[in-house]
């Protein structure tokens, strides 16, 4: 069947089956940064932006995006807040094998751009979708508290 | 052994070593991890990101039944589904026996597997493998294949597999001995004695004996086993895949192909976390056998579920602890026996069980220990690797137990560590007596930070001063371990790196090691980087492609930095050498009196070239290309130590625990990349909470697995997680590059026994000695003590 | 892969219901798919009632609330006319079910559908009185949350499509508190126990204590509710919620299974059932709804 999204701020038109799911739908068309890691909605390694909130990709029906808007990491490369985040994960050696960092970085985007200055609770409660094995978390929560500190002293 | 160039000590070593003359420009520095960038930005680096246009998926058919001959495989109406071009089965392909562990040849595991068995030995086991032109058209053709299957009695328990003959999971004898395969069903048996337990048992004020018991846990890295396989246009097979061990793998797969390891080629791209679990060919082999049959490219991925099926777990294990003391606290034996299950094929089964003792003993080098293992096959799913590779469940067994040997006493848990725990000079006694397959080699501690991480670990987590309850109802408890790890396998461990300059005076660094996430691309390139006085951005990392890259074993046994990175600082000092010759003639000067540092070269007589100059003129001029190789092996193993603190409230109407607090003081030597180590220690440190309170593969009775996804099969969230602090004790082992030891497993063994203790302490003594300790564990043993007063 | 062979976007309610009459074969509908994508239930078609006016949450001049079956969690979490409902036990609920991601798409009606018998929703909504909208090809029914359950994974509908559920305004002041028993800090109920008071001049005037995971279907324990029923709040001692805890342990029918025993389950109904009473109790007496 057809299917009409906006991705990443372009329209496309793909030919999906009714089944597929819209990681796999996003796979196909070279969303690398959307990685397959359960396949059931637990781990989060497949996080993007579906109208501006994060789902877990995996557990999305392609075609339930008909008319609607995606946006996977490979959408915020530019993006000011995507990138001060991407700094901050490196910088705090909140990076070991990178699977899930996308996917976490994805929650992490919506949650510091709707509460730019989230506290580690928040942070925390946000990040329980994205399972990290390599990190304990420590890393990633003081890279996405770095940032929000940051936009805290900006404003 | 070749020296290693020694670096001065940093300001922190707690050994007497004089004060630093410089500090390192790379080496303790947190430079940027050199693949964070890109994996951050999602590129596509994994094996899976890679596809090719005539790719095939495969999917593995698996047996619903324990314990089964696969008499016939019908699969006709699976081949004639369009898009389904091949289907195999045991019929189909030799059967060589082989062990799937990656380990150095000849592997100390038994050889009792085939890549498609005629007898199916766990719930989950392979018995068929489709290729076709999609996903889901192999998914459709797995429901068309009938299997005719002869079923026999199954064995799931692992004291009845120890005792029972009459079914033989294994009927073939393992050709090298290892396994009693054909005579009984023990995978792997170990029995070694130093001094005379009983007799010292006899003699002593007190013999406290404890039975631990240890679940099976899954290593749950967030990308799966996957691998792809094609042959090239010179009809060599291409295999990338997600692996530790992509020399071991070439080595097996030629083994089982019956090619030569030339017409193989591994590629190792970014993998996305493996703990063990992917030291080990899980389905490389099946790729291959269907690329090389079919012409074609082929794909396979393990779903989450085949993870927890039929990936590999930490080795359950009943370990009973046998400790006699006297009353001044001096202890003057210990016991420990172990019975694990290996579950159905036998891959690691001799060596995880032989670092339960043998890492995890020798913290208190007594002059009477007993060690004794009986690891038996099962027709559960398979154990084998997981970080830590068997230290977690001696270390949970040892120091739960010295918990309850103080109790018993009258005595400070504390105080009886501290009294009896290794200490420099000190000679491991079991190092000689449990080699890996070949006879040990002494290991004396050289270094140890262990004193300084207890004192330091108890002032941060308040050892003197429990905290009260955050609310009436709670009951908090502190609780406290001590670990010892190795580095490397001693004598058995060896990498290789090599080391060429490019004209603008940046190097290429290839190794064989194996980056999985740890970051150990990062680390060889700063020692890399130190040695030539380069900066690490200089340094290009390649790892790990069999074609390209020298041998290395590959990512385990906490190896990497302390064995690789001993090749790679040997490697780029040679590459040095024969810069300093070129330009000793150049300058006139004596080779050893030019200093490299800061990117430049300078002569004693004050002339200096940068290093891009230097390649210029050893290539142009000189016409040579600066290049060297070395390999590195180490006769000893030195153990990393940490004390490990947690600061717990348990819930005693529900049995729940919440941890408020954990401090992990390590001693990994020198520390080459501190942030990066912490990240080791903070990962472990989840992965051994998971292990402590909520991580559990359940079987049923048959053998079936009955949590296959993480909705059950709980791994530590970010909420899971409470604070921790995390103190990096550096020490400055002799033996080692720069003088660091490992890092990547020791902080996993301390978790589990600390919050156990801690949960003891909250609830004035009730104990469990079974983990993970989940709510209804906890209540169950509450109500137990009820019904006792 | 789900191998369906067509996918049908609804509208309206009543499209939905038209479209799975008319589909061919066995249909299903999909409002988050949550459960379905990672169940791949053999069906032909899906009707996606996503996009069905199914989604949105009002208040009636009453102050009766309707939630639309096709609301997601995080919706629920975070809308206000929810929130300010009993105290916001409901809002409290959804965001404590499953995780961020996931609750962008779960739906509340797709919690109920799936009628697995820890489903995280039911006790709250039953303990607020809630009444289900159904709607057939023919015709349309209103039923009470409590009788929509049937058994495990079954419920009333057959085929029919939940529209929505209804609080009635008296709920809106009752004090409400819901609490799950769980493995690690995110995860579905091992046992869930929820209760409202309503007090009226200082008398109970309804209680209601319903238990999740510990029963074919989720329920009430009324028998328990009776002890506390009809009391003055000052008349209501430590012994008579112990009692009544009791009783909702024994009422509760829990079975064994990976998750837990059923004898710890029985226990854990009276542990919660007596934290969720004080709760509810503790704050009446403050007059504090959250």
């Amino acid at each position: 069947m057809k299917l009409s999204l906006e991705l990443n701020g372009r329209q496309v038109e793909w030919d999906i089956a009714p089944g597929e799911t819209l990681l796999g739908a996003l796979r196909d068309h070279r969303q690398f940064s959307v990685k397959r890691g359960c396949e059931t909605g637990d781990c989060g390694a497949c996080t993007v932006l579906l109208d501006g909130q994060p789902v877990n990709s995996c557990v999305v029906a392609a075609a339930r995006c008909e008319g609607g808007q995606v946006v996977t990491m490979e959408g915020l490369l530019g993006d000011p807040l995507m990138q001060r985040l991407q700094k901050s994960m490196v910088d705090s050696a909140a990076i070991q094998c990178g699977y899930c960092s996308p996917g976490m970085m994805m929650s992490l985007y919506s949650l510091l751009r709707d509460k730019p200055q989230a506290g580690e609770d928040e942070i925390r409660h946000f990040l329980t979708g994205n399972l990290c094995r390599c990190t304990g978390y420590v890393k990633p929560v003081a890279a996405a508290l770095a940032v929000a500190q940051a936009q805290g002293e900006q404003s | 052994m070749s020296p290693v160039k020694k670096a001065p000590p940093a300001p922190h070593r707690i050994m007497g070593t004089p004060p630093p003359a410089h500090d390192h420009e790379v080496v303790g520095k947190n430079v940027t991890k050199i693949d964070a960038f890109k994996l951050a930005r999602g590129e596509p680096a994994y094996t899976d990101d890679f596809t090719r246009p005539d790719m095939l998926f495969a999917k593995v058919l698996r047996s619903p039944h324990a314990h089964a001959r696969i008499l016939k495989v019908d699969a006709s109406a699976a081949l004639a589904l369009p898009g389904v071009v091949d289907v195999i089965w045991h019929q189909d392909v030799k059967p060589i026996l082989h062990t799937r562990a990656g380990q150095s040849y000849p592997e100390a595991s038994p050889y009792d597997t085939v890549i498609l068995p005629e007898k199916a030995r766990f719930i989950g086991d392979r018995v068929a493998v489709v290729a076709a032109e999609s996903l889901a058209i192999a998914e459709k053709a797995l429901d068309l294949i009938e299997v005719q299957y002869e079923e026999l009695p199954a064995i799931t328990d692992m004291h009845e597999a120890l005792t029972r003959t009459d079914v033989l999971i294994h009927e073939v004898p393992d050709p090298r001995g290892i396994g009693e395969g054909g005579r009984t069903n023990v995978a792997a048996r170990i029995d070694r004695q130093v001094g005379d337990v009983d007799a010292a048992l006899a003699r002593c004020d007190l013999v406290v004996e404890r039975t631990y018991h240890l679940p099976r846990v899954q290593a749950s890295h967030i990308e799966p086993h996957v691998a792809v396989a094609w042959l090239d246009e010179d009809q060599r097979l291409m295999v990338r895949c997600s692996t530790q061990v992509p020399f071991h793998l070439r080595r097996v797969l030629a083994r089982v192909l019956e090619m030569p390891e030339a017409r193989i080629r591994v590629i190792k791209p970014r993998v996305g976390g493996g703990f063990g679990d992917k030291q080990e060919m899980v389905l490389e082999d099946l790729v291959s056998v269907l690329a090389l049959r079919t012409g074609r490219c082929v794909r396979l991925e393990f779903t989450r579920a085949e993870e927890l099926i039929a990936a590999r777990y930490r080795h359950p294990q009943v370990i009973t602890m046998t400790t006699g003391v006297m009353k001044d606290g001096t202890m003057l034996a210990n016991r420990m026996c172990v019975l694990a299950d290996t579950g159905a094929y036998g891959s690691h089964a001799l060596t995880v069980q032989g670092n339960t003792g043998q890492k995890v003993l020798p913290m208190y080098p007594l002059p009477n220990i007993h060690f004794k293992v009986d690891t038996v096959y099962t027709n559960n799913p398979n154990s084998g690797a997981f970080r830590g590779y068997g230290a977690p469940q001696g270390c949970f067994a040892l120091e739960c137990h010295m918990d309850e040997v103080a109790r018993e006493l009258g005595m400070d848990r504390l105080e009886l560590r501290k009294k009896n725990h290794i200490r420099l000079g000190d000679t491991d006694p079991l190092s000689v007596k449990l080699g890996d397959n070949k006879p040990g080699l002494v290991r004396i501690v050289r270094s140890t930070g262990l004193d300084e991480c207890i004192r330091r670990g108890c002032e941060a987590i308040g050892w003197d001063k429990k905290q009260e309850p955050s609310q009436p109802h709670l009951k908090r408890g502190l609780g406290m371990a001590l670990a010892m790890q190795g580095s490397g396998i001693a004598g058995i461990d060896w990498g290789a790196a090599t080391v060429k300059m490019n004209d603008d005076g940046s190097v290429n660094l290839l190794v064989g090691a194996t980056d999985i996430g740890q970051g150990s691309d990062t680390v060889l390139a700063q020692l890399c980087a130190e040695e030539l006085g380069l900066e690490c951005a200089q340094v290009v990392v390649l790892s790990s492609d069999t074609d390209v890259t020298p041998f290395d074993v590959g990512a385990y046994a906490s190896s990497t930095t302390y064995v690789s990175g001993g090749a790679v600082v040997k490697a780029a000092a040679k590459l040095r050498e024969q810069i300093a010759a070129i330009l000793a003639q150049h300058w006139d000067c004596e080779a050893e009196d030019i200093d490299f540092a800061k990117g430049q070269a300078v002569s004693p007589n004050g002339q200096s070239m940068t290093m891009q100059e230097v390649a210029l003129h050893c290539m142009y001029e000189a016409m040579m290309q600066p290049m060297a190789s070395a390999s590195h092996v180490s006769d000893d193993s030195p153990p990393p130590f940490a004390a490990q603190f947690a600061d717990v409230e348990v819930d005693p109407e529900t049995g729940q625990t919440f941890l408020r607090k954990f401090v992990s003081a390590v001693d990994c030597g020198t520390v080459i990349h501190p942030l990066m180590a912490e990240g080791q220690i903070e990962g472990a440190v989840a992965q051994g909470i998971g292990y402590a309170l909520f991580e559990e593969v359940l079987l049923d009775r048959e053998g079936r697995v009955l949590n296959p996804r993480f909705l059950d099969y709980k791994i530590a969230t970010a909420l899971d997680i409470p604070a921790m602090e995390t103190i990096l004790v550096e020490t400055d082992e002799p033996s080692g590059p720069y003088g660091a030891k490992a890092v990547g497993e020791v902080p996993i063994d301390g978790p589990a026994p600390a919050i156990i203790n801690a949960i003891c302490d909250a609830l004035d003594g009730t104990r469990i000695y079974q983990i993970p300790a989940t709510g209804e564990r906890v209540w169950r043993a509450l109500d137990e003590k009820r019904k006792d007063h | 892969m789900w191998d369906v062979k067509e996918y049908l976007i609804a509208t309206n309610p009543a499209e939905a219901v038209e479209m799975m009459a008319a589909g061919a074969g066995k249909g299903r509908y999909l409002a988050g798919g949550t459960d379905l994508l990672l169940e791949k239930p053999a069906c032909d078609f899906v009707v996606d009632i996503s996009r069905a006016q199914m989604s949105e949450v009002a208040v009636s001049p009453e102050g009766d609330l309707f939630v639309g079956a096709a609301a997601s969690l995080e919706y629920l979490a975070n809308d206000q006319a929810v929130r300010d409902f009993a105290g916001g036990a409901i809002s409290r609920m959804a965001a404590w079910c499953c995780n961020r991601p996931v609750r962008t798409t779960a739906t509340v009606g797709g919690n109920l559908c799936h009628a697995m018998p820890s489903a995280d929703m039911a006790p709250v909504f039953m303990a607020l009185d809630a009444t289900c909208f159904v709607m057939g090809q023919d015709e349309q029914e209103s039923l009470l949350l409590t009788d929509f359950f049937v058994g495990p994974r079954q419920t009333v509908l057959e085929g029919r499509l939940l529209v929505g559920l209804a609080l009635p305004a008296e709920a809106a002041h009752w004090h409400c508190a819901g609490h799950k028993l769980t493995r690690s800090a995110e995860d579905i109920s091992l046992v869930q126990v929820a209760a409202s008071l309503g007090v009226q001049d200082g008398v109970v005037e309804n209680v209601r204590i319903v238990l999740g995971a510990v029963a074919p279907v989720p329920m009430r324990s009324q028998l328990a509710e009776n002890m506390v029923a009809g009391l003055k709040i000052a008349e209501v001692t430590p012994d008579i919620l112990d009692d009544a805890a009791l009783i909702a342990a024994g009422e509760a029918a829990p079975i064994s299974d990976h998750r837990a025993s059923a004898e710890y389950r029985r226990d854990m109904v009276r542990v919660l059932t007596r934290r969720m009473l004080d709760e509810v109790l503790d704050r009446a007496r403050k007059g504090d709804q959250s």
